[in-house]
């Protein structure tokens, strides 16, 4: 099985705390994990370091350039002037690729149906509900067809119709060989979910597997 | 009207005309990203910093370009470095160095006793847009504008989330630097005409206005350009007119502009 992610050891720190210590683990090809754990326990900082948001102190980390990530929280302005689907159509963007093809709108397009946003595509964000706005940022991770898909609590906000459809989503990508991570801290989010490897951090270090 | 055509039979007319219109929709493009970005003052800051490069390239009595570009140019590294290191106090860093530099140019003035050149640096004057200045002005919004063209998709994700844009791999600070490079440039060449004082606020004037009627990013940046041409127009031939520096006149167009489009905005909802 191709390996789409291995950290070692990581440990990721603000200032000189360690938020994350000492976590090891891998995810192949077609394989979910999900990491849960107490608010606090260092998931989203685990999350970040694996995105190439935060330095790794020590440890390594070895993933494939194509990944995709839904933070927990966007950064950006709520009242940002943009559409949702000038959104999505970002997550087609790679480094040394300015311009965005035919291929990459019907793969946004497609994001948008998947997550029934298509009616949604020419609507400003900031007129958008919270589950709205977080599938706006699925479909902009799933549409530029990633071979690892990192979520920070990508259930957050979701109804439960959506919630189905997003694991049906993330099956058929696995299906197609991406890795997927999912940050959750509520084990009900992924209850009846068989194919998951669950991973819980506590203190920024690997309490269990269930 | 008849003045404003006799106006353009003035070589000097023409040129301020052409120069400012091409600055002026410069200006706003990037003021877009600016205004989004939350880095508003740094165009405040590089224009003070322009008035003493200025000021100190009479007192030696040099080309203005040969200090005027590199000093603001370093100053715009230093600022978003500043701003992105230390977000919030970036503010204070840049009110304080673009105070001391506008104190220094000041003094620079005096002391050289040049001081009667400071009014134009300050106010900018439409007289003062050479043959060189018109070329260096469509160079430099060719390199504006293209670079717009062809980065708009990173700059429109960079700006929009540079979180996101850096998980994509994406080198955000070599785009950042573009941003600050080309706003340097704007500066340094737009300062001539609507003073050091008041080029900050044709960076970041039209982008306001565009943002309360834009709906979409591509609309906002066409938005912004338009607004800022329409404000530099009227600026232009008020200033005639009435005999008024244009800087002064063009920012009160964009400021009036601006109103407008609140009212507008507040009505329609
Ligand atoms: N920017 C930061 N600066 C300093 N400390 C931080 C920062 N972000 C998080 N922390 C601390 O690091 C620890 C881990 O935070 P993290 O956000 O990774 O938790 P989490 O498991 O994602 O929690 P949640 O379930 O609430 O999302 C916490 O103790 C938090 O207070
Ligand atoms: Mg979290």
């Amino acid at each position: 099985m191709t390996e789409r992610l291995r950290i070692k050891d990581a440990v990721i720190k603000y200032g000189d705390n360690p938020a994350v210590n000492g976590v090891s683990l891998t995810a192949g090809a077609g394989e979910m994990i999900f990491i849960t754990g107490a608010n606090g326990s260092g998931k989203s900082t685990l999350t970040k370091g694996i995105a190439g948001l935060l330095p790794l102190s020590s440890g390594t980390l070895v993933r494939t350039p194509r990944m995709s990530y839904v933070p927990q929280y966007e950064e950006a302005d709520r009242d940002f002037p943009a559409r949702a689907g000038e959104i999505v159509l970002t997550g087609t963007q790679r480094p040394g690729k300015l311009f965005h093809t035919r291929n990459d709108r019907n793969q946004a397009e497609s994001a948008m149906n998947a997550l029934g946003i298509y009616d949604l595509a020419d609507r400003e964000i900031r007129t958008l509900s919270g589950g709205q706005l977080r599938r706006v940022f699925l479909a902009r991770a799933i549409c530029g067809k990633p071979e690892l898909l990192l979520l920070d609590e990508p259930c957050a906000g979701l109804d439960a119709h959506s919630h189905e459809v997003l694991f049906s989503i993330l099956r058929g990508m696995m299906s197609e060989g991406c890795a997927v991570v999912m940050v959750t801290h509520d084990i009900s989010d992924i209850d009846g979910i068989p194919e998951g490897r669950v991973i819980r951090i506590s203190g920024g270090r690997i309490a269990g597997y269930e | 009207m008849s003045e404003v055509i006799e106006l353009l039979s003035y070589p000097f007319a023409y040129r301020a005309l052409i120069a400012g219109s091409l600055i002026s929709v410069c200006a706003s493009v990037l003021g877009v990203i600016l205004v989004l970005k939350h880095y508003s003052l740094i165009g405040h800051g590089l224009s003070e910093i322009g008035f003493a490069s200025l000021s100190l390239s009479s007192a030696l009595s040099v080309q203005p370009m040969y200090i005027a570009a590199p000093s603001v140019i370093t100053a715009s590294f230093v600022i978003m470095y500043v701003s992105r290191k230390y977000r919030t106090s970036g503010d204070t860093a840049i009110a304080i160095a673009s105070s001391a530099a506008l104190a220094l140019g000041i003094v620079i003035s005096s002391v050289s006793g040049t001081a009667s050149n400071m009014s134009s640096y300050l106010f900018g004057s439409v007289l003062a847009v050479s043959e060189a200045d018109l070329v260096v002005a469509v160079i430099l919004s060719v390199i504006v504008i293209a670079s717009f063209i062809l980065l708009y998709n990173r700059l429109f994700l960079i700006t929009y989330s540079e979180d996101y844009a850096r998980s994509l791999g994406i080198n955000t600070a070599m785009y950042q630097l573009i941003v600050s490079i080309l706003t340097a440039l704007v500066v340094v060449a737009g300062m001539r005409i609507t003073g050091t004082l008041l080029i900050s606020g044709v960076i970041i004037l039209p982008a306001v206005s565009a943002k309360i009627v834009a709906r979409g990013f591509r609309s906002l940046v066409i938005i912004s350009g338009i607004v800022s041409f329409v404000a530099f127009i009227l600026g232009l031939i008020m200033s005639f007119v009435i005999n008024i520096p244009a800087g002064a006149v063009v920012i009160l167009s964009n400021v009036a502009i601006l109103i407008l489009m609140k009212i507008f905005a507040g009505a329609k909802s």
